[in-house]
This record gives C-alpha cells, sequence and structure tokens, in this order.
C-alpha cells in the first residue's frame, strides 16, 4: 500500500517536472537553453523509467539519448549564432494558423489516449509481448488475481485485452524453472535485462537485425556525404 | 535507558525505518571516503610527481631545524641531543634510519603542508566572473562536473553483505541490478559540465577546450562499453555486488587462482580479459581527462583549456571533480578485474566464519587499499607518458579501440562455446 502510493506520487512529480522540461524546449529562445532542457527531460524520463522498474530502460535513455545523442544536439548548437536566433522570428502567413495545428494534434493524441489506442502497439496481442509470454508460459501464476477483465471496453477487446501485470516472483519463477516458492517470493526487482533481451533476441530478432541495418546505412550514406573525395 | 534501547528496537524492526537508516550510514560513509580521496589523491600525485621527476619539494618540504636556532633554541643539533637523551648509540640502526628520514636537519610533515596551503589558496583568492561570460551556464558548469562522479559512487560495493538480527545490510548504497551502466551513464553527464564551462566562457581557447571534452568524452565512451562486455559474458550478471562476490569465490578476474578459477576456459579467457583490461583502463584514463589525454586542458594549444576564465574556487571544483572522477574510475576498475573488496584466496569465506563484521571490516580495509594502489597507478602514467596529439587521440579510440573491442567480444563468445 505505501510502496505503490509512494511509487505514484513519484511518478507523478517525475511526468510533471518531464512536462515542464518539454515545454522549456519549445518555448525558450536560446538553443543552448532548449537544449539543456531536453537534457533535463530525459533524465526524468529516466527516472520515471526507474520508478516503474525498469532499470535498464531507464539507463540507457541516460546513456544513448542524454549521454550521448544530446551532447551532439549540443555541441552543433554551441556553433550556431546565438544573438541570431535570439531574436524574434519574422510573422509569416502561416502564423496564425498555429494554434489551431497544436490543438489538432493534442486532441488527437487525447483522443488516442481515451480509445485506449495504446494496446494497438504491435506485439500487445501475440505471444512474443514478454508480459504475455511470461503469462502463457506458466500459466496462471503471472495474473494478478485483480487483473481479471470484468467489463473491458470492446476496443481493448478487439485489441487483445488489458496486459496482465508483471510481478517480480513470477519472473524469478520463469527464468530460473528450479527456483523455490519462498525464493521467488522474495524476489523484489524484475531481471528486466534478460527478459528485454530474451524479447528482443527471439521474438523479435528478425525486425532488429534491420533496424541495425537501416542504422548501418544511415552512418554510411553520412559518411559518404560528409567525406570529400580528393582527386590524385 | 530501557526505554531509549526498546525504541531503537522498535524502529529498526520497523524494514523501511531499517532501509532507510543503513542507506543513510551507507551513503555518508560513501561520501566521506570520496572527499577524502579526492583530498588523497591530490597528496598522492604531489609526492609522486616529485619522487618521478627528482624534485626534493614535495617530499622533503618540512620545518627546518635550523629555524629553531633563529627562534632561541640553544642547541646546534636536537637530533643528536634525543638520540643521547634516549641512550640510543650513534652508529645504530635507529639512528640511521632517523638520519635517512632526516630527522637531523628538520621536522618532516610528509607534504602535507603544500596540500593545505593549495585548499587555503584556492579559498582566499579573488572570484572572478568575467562581464562577456553567461552568466547562469558559467555557475552551473563547475557543479555539473563535480556532481556526477559522486552519484556514480552509489552503486559501487565496499564489502559484502553483512547479516543482522533485522535483516541484511549490503554495503553498497544502491544494489541495481544494471551496476556498471549506472557508472557509465552518470559518470557521462559531467561532460555537460566540461561543454557548458566552454560555451559559457565566450572565449576561443575554452570553447575549444570544451569541444575536444566533448568529442574525446564520447569517442572513448563508445570503446569503454564494449571493452566490459566480455566481463558481462563471464560472469551472467549486471549487478556488481554479484560480481565481486563471483570473484571472491572463484578468483579475481585476472588473477583466477582459486576456486572454479582454475578450469581451463577460465585460463582461455584470460586473453579476452586481459584484452578488455587494457582497453577499459585506456578509457577511464580518457574519461578521467587525465594526461596523456587531457586535450581539453592542453595548455601548450589552448592557454588553459575550458577552465581558463575560471578563478578561485570554481576553478577548483573543476579540479575536484577531475579527482572524483579518478577515484570512480579506479574503484570501477578495482571492482571490476581486480576483485573489489574480496581479500582472495578464500580468505573472505573463512573470516566471515569467524565473525562477519570482522569480514567487513578487512573487506573495507582491502577495498581501500586496492584503490590507493590504482591511484598510484593513475598518477604513475601521468607523470610518466607525454601527452598525445588530438588526432592519434581520436584514431586511437575510432580506429583501434572500437575494432578491438568488437573482435574481443567474438572471441570471447568463441571461447565460452568451445572451450569447456
Amino acid at each position: 500500500m505505501f510502496e505503490s502510493a509512494f511509487c505514484q506520487i513519484v511518478f507523478y512529480i517525475f511526468a510533471l517536472l518531464a512536462a515542464g522540461c518539454a515545454l522549456g524546449v519549445v518555448i525558450s529562445r536560446n538553443p543552448v537553453t532548449s537544449a539543456m532542457n531536453m537534457a533535463l527531460c530525459f533524465g526524468f524520463v529516466a527516472a520515471i523509467f526507474f520508478g516503474l522498474g525498469a532499470q535498464f530502460l531507464g539507463i540507457v535513455q541516460l546513456i544513448v539519448y542524454a549521454g550521448a545523442i544530446l551532447v551532439l544536439f549540443l555541441f552543433v548548437t554551441m556553433m550556431l549564432d546565438i544573438k541570431a536566433e535570439e531574436k524574434p522570428a519574422s510573422r509569416n502567413c502561416w502564423l496564425p494558423s498555429a494554434p489551431a495545428l497544436g490543438a489538432v494534434l493534442i486532441g488527437t493524441v487525447f483522443f488516442g489516449l481515451v480509445s485506449n489506442l495504446s494496446l494497438a502497439l504491435p506485439g500487445a496481442q501475440d505471444s512474443g509481448c514478454p508480459a504475455k509470454a511470461l503469462c502463457s508460459s506458466i500459466g496462471e501464476l503471472a495474473l494478478s488475481p485483480t487483473a481479471a477483465p470484468a467489463a473491458e471496453a470492446p476496443a481493448a477487446a478487439r485489441f487483445g485485452g488489458a496486459l496482465p501485470k508483471l510481478d517480480p516472483a513470477a519472473a524469478a519463477r520463469a527464468l530460473k524453472p528450479g527456483i523455490s516458492p519462498e525464493e521467488a517470493a522474495a524476489a523484489t526487482s524484475y531481471p528486466d535485462v534478460k527478459l528485454l533481451a530474451q524479447c528482443l533476441y527471439t521474438r523479435y530478432n528478425i525486425a532488429f537485425v534491420i533496424l541495425g541495418f537501416a542504422l548501418l546505412a544511415g552512418t554510411v550514406g553520412a559518411t559518404a556525404l560528409a567525406r570529400r573525395i580528393r582527386k590524385n | 535507558m530501557d526505554a531509549i534501547c526498546n525504541w531503537c528496537d522498535a524502529l529498526l524492526s520497523n524494514p523501511i525505518w531499517f532501509y532507510l537508516i543503513t542507506t543513510v550510514l551507507k551513503l555518508v560513509l560513501m561520501f566521506a571516503v570520496i572527499l577524502a580521496f579526492v583530498v588523497i589523491s591530490v597528496w598522492i600525485e604531489r609526492r609522486v610527481a616529485g619522487w618521478i621527476q627528482d624534485r626534493p619539494g614535495p617530499n622533503r618540504a618540512g620545518l627546518p631545524l635550523f629555524l629553531l636556532q633563529r627562534f632561541g633554541s640553544k642547541e646546534k643539533q636536537p637530533l643528536k641531543e634525543l638520540l643521547h637523551f634516549f641512550g640510543i648509540p650513534e652508529g645504530s640502526c635507529i639512528a640511521k634510519l632517523c638520519q635517512w628520514l632526516r630527522f637531523d636537519r628538520e621536522i618532516p610533515f610528509f607534504g602535507l603542508i603544500q596540500p593545505c596551503l593549495d585548499g587555503g589558496k584556492l579559498f582566499l583568492k579573488q572570484e572572478l566572473t568575467p562581464s562577456y561570460v553567461r552568466k547562469a551556464y558559467f555557475i552551473v558548469a563547475p557543479m555539473l562536473v563535480l556532481g556526477p562522479p559522486m552519484v556514480a559512487a552509489a552503486v559501487i560495493p565496499f564489502a559484502s553483505s553483512v547479516e543482522t538480527a533485522y535483516g541484511s545490510i549490503s554495503m553498497c548504497v544502491a544494489n541495481l541490478g544494471i551496476g556498471p551502466l549506472w557508472v557509465f551513464a552518470i559518470s557521462g553527464l559531467s561532460v555537460y559540465g566540461l561543454t557548458l564551462a566552454g560555451w559559457a566562457s565566450n572565449s576561443k581557447y575554452p570553447f575549444i577546450g570544451g569541444m575536444r571534452a566533448t568529442a574525446q568524452l564520447i569517442s572513448y565512451e563508445v570503446a569503454m562499453g564494449l571493452s566490459v562486455i566480455p566481463l558481462f559474458m563471464m560472469f551472467g550478471t549486471l549487478n556488481l555486488q554479484e560480481i565481486v562476490q563471483a570473484q571472491a569465490a572463484n578468483g579475481w578476474t585476472l588473477l583466477p587462482l582459486w576456486g572454479e578459477g582454475l578450469s581451463p576456459q577460465r585460463w582461455a579467457l584470460m586473453l579476452p580479459l586481459l584484452i578488455s583490461f587494457l582497453v577499459f583502463v585506456t578509457c577511464v584514463f580518457a574519461e578521467a581527462n587525465r594526461t596523456p589525454f587531457d586535450m581539453a586542458e592542453c595548455e601548450t594549444d589552448l592557454v588553459g583549456g575550458y577552465h581558463t576564465e575560471y578563478s578561485s574556487m570554481k576553478f577548483a571544483s573543476f579540479f575536484m571533480g577531475e579527482y572524483a572522477a579518478m577515484v570512480i574510475g579506479s574503484a570501477i576498475v578495482v571492482t571490476l578485474f581486480l576483485g573489489g573488496w574480496s581479500i582472495g584466496f578464500g580468505a573472505d569465506a573463512a573470516l566471515a566464519g569467524i565473525c562477519p563484521w570482522l569480514a567487513v571490516c578487512c573487506q573495507f580495509a582491502m577495498f581501500i587499499l586496492k584503490l590507493l594502489a590504482f591511484i598510484f597507478f593513475f598518477v604513475w602514467v601521468r607523470w610518466t607518458l607525454p601527452r598525445f596529439r588530438w588526432d592519434q587521440v581520436m584514431k586511437l579510440g575510432w580506429l583501434v579501440f572500437l575494432e578491438l573491442t568488437v573482435a574481443n567480444i567474438f572471441l570471447t563468445a568463441a571461447v565460452l562455446y568451445f572451450v569447456k
């Protein structure tokens, strides 16, 4: 009871801070301030991941986005002429339509949330999803008793139903078949690195490799564009 | 008295309070160790530098005894008088030892006066903020350099866990399942401090220094992360406490001489592990921005690098950050490759059998000892090797280390698969 309430409070604090920083990225005129706000935003998102028990995702968020990509952003922004960037933008004919576009965007996002579109994510309905796979491999054990879908919305049913809740004991049992019930019950954290790796390198292996090749192609392309070919 | 005991008992029996109290105690200990080590490593640096460069200053500067004569002491040779007083003959071992320690000429301070005066000087210097800097970032930058290493230390285990009447205490502040990644992520964030310092100074040379720091840290972070993957493949876990426990039971990573460490597979793994050790240590040097990789503060081409415009304590906090990063780098190398807190040769289990708290104290002392030894190594390298050229640094990072570490991962996988 205490733990769940605490987690919720922490989640909402970090979510608010992340949203505030995201707003700061858009509002601030100085590009370096924008970039720093974005770094803070990534940090808070990582904190949310930590709060949810997904430590690995949180740390990857920090290493990859805050530690590498955003530093490169900063690297480029610092080369800009800050004084010219800070001047108010010239008015053009598209400016009046900006609030309307923004409203449409936010409305769409909220509509998506309300209609439970998040369950239409690929994988939510097939057995490759780690939560789902865990349940099917060890039966009903992983299903928390409260998650019984009594009156689910039809949209949810169409997209495979609400995702079952992961619990550490079930995860421990799934990874180590010979574990004693007491030890499994004592598990407090998910072996999230292993769960993620199993999911990524078995079920989604081909997609993962294709993505790797796409990134490689991007890198090669960028190098080819940036490299001046010397004649002689 | 009984009431106090009962109250403490009740407080500690509550798991949440027990967790909070032990965590705060561990946090305080960890902070104290790091701050003390920042000071100690400056002291080590001065003395070792003096020793390597054959400069008597830091090692010999004591209070010369002829000063005593100026202040009215009648005795010409206090040491002789003293030896005579205790009845020690002049040619004896003790007298020779005293002579070797130069007690006959001065009262030694072991070079401790210099760091003290240094600290005082930095505190008392004029704090000057140039008018053309970007104020907010200029002030935040030194904090961003000093902060991350302190936070990164949270996952480093400094002793084994101990069972008490109220529950088990694991002797590291946060026993995360992603220990080393946490250290890489958080210490990687200190790059913001260097970059922003360079940019906020609004001056050409600091800017180039900041840019160099960014490029270097990003390049070496890649090789650093890849170089330790063979280690994780061998241990099968990312939890630092578990890694050290495995090393205590089965031999340190680089010294598999007891337990199950004597298997053929483990010996075959020595080559990839040695490669990972060399690459990782080099990357730690680069991440800590120390010579031979201190491109960001290379005074021959950049005046002073990213901290040219800084003065007084802001300047000092950059250096405290550098030394803190060096301490954390040493701690992670010791933890991953040199057995962390483990005493080795099965002594951990034996000591834990006698008294768990004794084992914890010995392990903590062992960890500190290893840390000191590695910091000495750090300083040794700094005063031995000359600085690289900038293009050499980039070449080493991208063309040598990246390929070498990727090949090393495949080599490790092959050994794990084929050699049983």
